[in-house]
């Protein structure tokens, strides 16, 4: 196998079983440096299993092959490479805004006093300015997910997983945090993995839509957004904008139809 | 400050209530004597009483502590492994269900009538609990919260000691109030073997003598022991776990 490929991660035939379930099955995408993915699919598809994947946490099944920077890989060896956010802030209740915003860098052993200064010069990107010493349970549900987004970007790795990191907001908040995202994405130039179940959302932020097939996930679309950057909010009505969304959501509808009827017959 | 204030206005409430009710329907005294009368009699030998209270609580704080730091030991241990914990785990069980009282002469004949032989029992009431509950509470943690960790290259000790620890110190303070009030008792039953000094002494003395008078000082001297106690160990509960049981 040759590895000219300048990809950052690449997955090839990637399947993954759990007991009579068949959660992934012929997987296949590569995701360059610096872009940004956003991952959009039926219910149950095996998105969170693709990303527990991609995270480290779970070993796909034999017979795939997984690539990080050009080199095959186990997924066990990705663990602490690439800065994962799962769906719930899971913030530690005990730590303030900086403690819980360093924590991933403090398990990786770096200094904290400095680590601390970094995160607080941090905060006004976040909008978290003077939020410092506050606990979790004092934010609301919006600054706990900006704080465990500043965890996930300063735990500086190429690639960032984000799993539906807006998923509990409402929806102008939502709005916000989106076009808040792609302005910190464009200073910080990381690479991005995002799942959402929100067309819209995977529209406005993504270089790149991949549509995922009903259980078993495979890639059903992938389809290029070439709508200009900075993105502004008003991009959602443009006619572009409209007709990615009509071929966006036929493939999700197929798909959904499949595991409804699937669903309805068993 | 307000809450402590109507406290003190509901304790004074309770002790005119207890002296209203004995003079109003002249309850004897060998019965129940008046609040005033209690008082009086440990007013009298206040000696006797503090140097009882004090011999009591040593007790029982060293007790408490080395029940909480083996309990919690404990804990640890049988989360990291579950073999130990299979073989150890119903053997405590068994040792909870035999009576302490059964154990009380064998402690005696073994650390004899000294202070460590009180402490033993009280210790002995207190461990279990905070071993079950830290086991609890070690195994209450959200697996996506260990995840996440793991994710971040987290070793199981970095997930230990900065994830599943403090999230069981909730569960691990529930037995800490419990072992409050049970190691308590653990030392006042443990000098009913055969002591010198403290609470459990001076309620054996006051029973043999009949004198209701001096039972009820030292159940007031227990009551403020114990109260004191507990809401100490309520008070670092909230200091510690300031968060409570959110999530």
């Amino acid at each position: 196998m040759q590895t000219t490929t300048t990809a950052l991660l690449e997955m090839q035939s990637i399947g993954k079983r759990f007991g009579a379930v068949q959660a992934l099955d012929g997987f296949a995408m590569d995701v360059e440096p610096g872009e940004f993915v956003t991952v959009v699919g039926p219910s149950g598809c095996g998105k969170s299993t693709l990303f527990n994947i991609v995270a480290g946490l779970e070993e796909p099944d034999e017979g795939g092959i997984l690539r990080f920077k050009g080199r095959g890989c186990h997924a066990k060896e990705l663990l602490g490479r690439v800065s994962f956010m799962p769906q719930r802030d899971l913030l530690l209740p005990w730590r303030n805004v900086v403690d819980n915003a360093i924590l991933a860098r403090e398990i990786e052993g770096a200094n904290r006093a400095a680590m601390r200064a970094e995160a607080r010069a941090m905060l006004p990107e976040f909008g978290l300015a003077g939020f410092e010493k506050q606990y979790p349970h004092q934010l609301s549900g919006g600054m706990r997910q900006r704080v465990a987004l500043m965890r996930t970007f300063l735990f500086e790795r190429e690639l960032m997983l984000l799993d539906e990191p807006f998923g509990a907001l409402d929806a102008l908040t939502r709005s916000m945090m989106q076009r808040w995202l792609l302005d910190i994405w464009q200073r910080h130039r990381r690479t991005i993995l995002f799942i959402t179940h929100d067309v819209d959302e995977a529209i406005f932020l993504g270089d790149r839509v991949l549509v995922m097939t009903a259980r078993p996930g495979r890639v059903k679309l992938m389809r290029k957004v070439e709508l200009p950057r900075p993105r502004k909010a008003e991009l959602v009505t443009s006619p572009e904008f409209t007709a990615i969304k009509r071929e966006v959501l036929d493939a999700i509808e197929e798909e959904a139809m499949k595991s409804f009827v699937a669903e309805t017959a068993a | 400050m307000k809450a402590s204030l109507r406290l003190a206005g509901g304790l004074l409430l309770a002790g005119l209530i207890w002296e209203g009710a004995v003079v109003v329907f002249g309850i004897r005294q060998s019965t129940l004597p008046r609040l005033t009368e209690v008082l009086a009699a440990i007013a009298a030998t206040p000696g006797a009483y503090w140097s009882g209270f004090l011999r009591t609580a040593i007790e029982t704080l060293i007790g408490f502590a080395a029940g909480t730091v083996v309990g919690v030991a404990n804990g640890l241990i049988f989360f990291r492994a579950p073999i130990l914990r299979d073989m150890l785990l119903p053997i405590f069980v068994v040792s909870q269900t035999i009576p302490v009282i059964a154990f009380g002469a064998l402690v005696v004949m073994w650390f004899g009538n000294t202070l460590m032989a009180k402490a033993v029992i009280a210790f002995y009431l207190t461990f279990f609990p905070v071993t079950v509950n830290t086991l609890l509470g070690l195994h209450s943690v959200d697996p996506r919260q260990v995840a996440l960790l793991r994710s971040f290259g987290a070793t199981g000790r970095q997930i230990l000691f900065r994830l599943q620890l403090p999230m069981a110190l909730p569960q691990i303070f529930v037995a800490l109030r419990l072992g409050a009030s049970l190691s308590l008792v653990g030392a006042i039953v443990g000098e009913w073997f055969g002591d010198t000094t403290g609470i459990g002494v001076l309620l054996l003395q006051a029973m043999y003598n009949e004198n209701v008078i001096a039972v009820w000082a030292a159940i007031l001297c227990a009551a403020v022991l114990g109260t004191g106690f507990y809401a100490l160990v309520a008070l670092a509960e909230r200091r510690i776990v300031f968060w409570g049981a959110e999530q």
